[in-house]
């Protein structure tokens, strides 16, 4: 028996202990799911935690054959769906991502090229402000397809889909976001032009 | 413009070989669509997890206490708010009966025989009205309006039969 499963069964006899080093183990990646989601790291905080309060009180409907993380992202996309559903008409910000140092990414130490690095920065962040685009449960795919390296049949079950439909929703998501990029490029091609116009020579 | 077979190729990660790449690379040239495709996946291939604030299962043990002491509450007031209620009505009930409390056996044997006699009466009028109301219902009601009435109390026993059975698989949430 491994340790993960040996604390969910802990937890499940009422080990609050044993419940908070499971918390310990995957809040990197409820947090992470949630903040892909969300957008933001002050909503990603809440809905992590709500995600692992939700999870503590289903803990006795966890089917032990299945993956306790699977489990797991799978309550947290179905809240940050759900969320996201309730808040449509409110406006979505993901500008104030890592102001208040509540949020960082983990810094990639075998990087060799620096200025790679950035470019690919820039890439994921823009990448990040293009996925709030995407439909609610469409994101949650793609969040659990490259974000965790989901097979579409892990997908489908954590989002109660059909593997079909899993691929199908990837597709969209993908041309989706390509349709997206190219509109971004456009419009920051043209913000280049318009700035060259009203520039002054230097010299 | 033809995206095929490059689209395909870009969506499902398929594994091309050189000629293949070769022509993948030419269409991506003068493809922007295509390109934007490759570009995504490639952003989406490096993609990093984003980490919350230390401290994140302190502050769940924090949340997860004052949970349980809201519901600690919440079931507390609970109980009181039915054993309150639960009086009421059994003082409401049983008021008027207080006094035979102390009567006879006598008295007390002819009221429960009265009370037995009232509770069978009571059902038979109601399956009287009942037959009586089946018997008379096809002269007023069309048979759509009946095929509506029997549908209405269908779907009611289908939601409420739904209820109990999502209730005992605990679908429902439950306290924590």
């Amino acid at each position: 028996m491994n340790d993960e499963l040996a604390w969910v069964l802990q937890a499940q006899q009422g080990n609050d202990e044993a419940f908070a080093k499971l918390v310990e183990e995957h809040q990197t990646h409820v947090y992470n799911l949630c903040y892909r989601m969300l957008g933001e790291p002050e909503a990603a905080e809440d809905a992590a935690q709500e995600t692992f309060l939700r999870a503590y009180q289903n803990l006795h409907r966890y089917d032990q054959s299945r993956s306790f993380a699977t489990w797991l992202l799978s309550i947290g996309a179905h809240y940050c769906i759900d969320r996201l559903r309730r808040r449509k008409l409110a406006v979505f910000s993901v500008d104030e991502e890592n102001d208040d140092g509540t949020s960082f990414e983990i810094a990639d130490a075998s990087s060799p090229d620096p200025e790679a690095e950035t470019v690919k920065h820039e890439e994921r962040d823009r990448l990040h402000i293009l996925l709030k685009d995407l439909d609610d449960t469409d994101r949650a795919a793609v969040i659990m397809r490259y974000w965790y390296d989901f097979s579409e049949i892990e997908i489908a079950e954590a989002l109660k889909l059909t593997v079909s439909a899993v691929k199908s929703r990837l597709h969209r998501a993908r041309r989706a976001l390509a349709g997206l990029w190219q509109e971004d490029e456009h419009s920051s091609a043209r913000a280049r032009t318009e700035r060259r116009i009203h520039e002054s020579p230097a010299f | 413009m033809n995206h095929q077979p490059f689209e395909d190729w870009l969506l499902n990660e398929k594994l091309i070989d050189p000629k293949q790449k070769l022509d993948l690379d030419a269409h991506l040239r003068i493809c922007s669509y295509c390109s934007a495709l490759a570009e995504t996946g490639k952003a989406l291939r490096s993609v990093k997890i984003a980490a919350p604030a230390t401290g994140f299962t302190a502050r769940f043990q924090t949340h997860l206490a004052a949970r349980k002491l809201a519901e600690r509450r919440r079931r507390l007031w609970g109980a009181i708010l039915f054993t309150f209620g639960g009086l009421v009505m059994l003082a409401w009930i049983a008021g008027p009966y207080l006094s035979s409390f102390f009567a006879s056996p006598a008295t007390w044997i002819t009221s429960l025989i009265e009370w037995g006699v009232f509770l069978i009466t009571t059902l038979q009028a109601i399956a009287q009205a009942g037959s009586v109301m089946l018997r008379v219902m096809p002269s007023f009601l069309t048979p759509f309006g009946f095929m509506v009435l029997v549908s209405a109390f269908a779907g009611f026993g289908l939601l409420w039969t739904v209820s109990i059975w999502r209730f005992a698989r605990g679908d429902v949430p439950r306290g924590v």
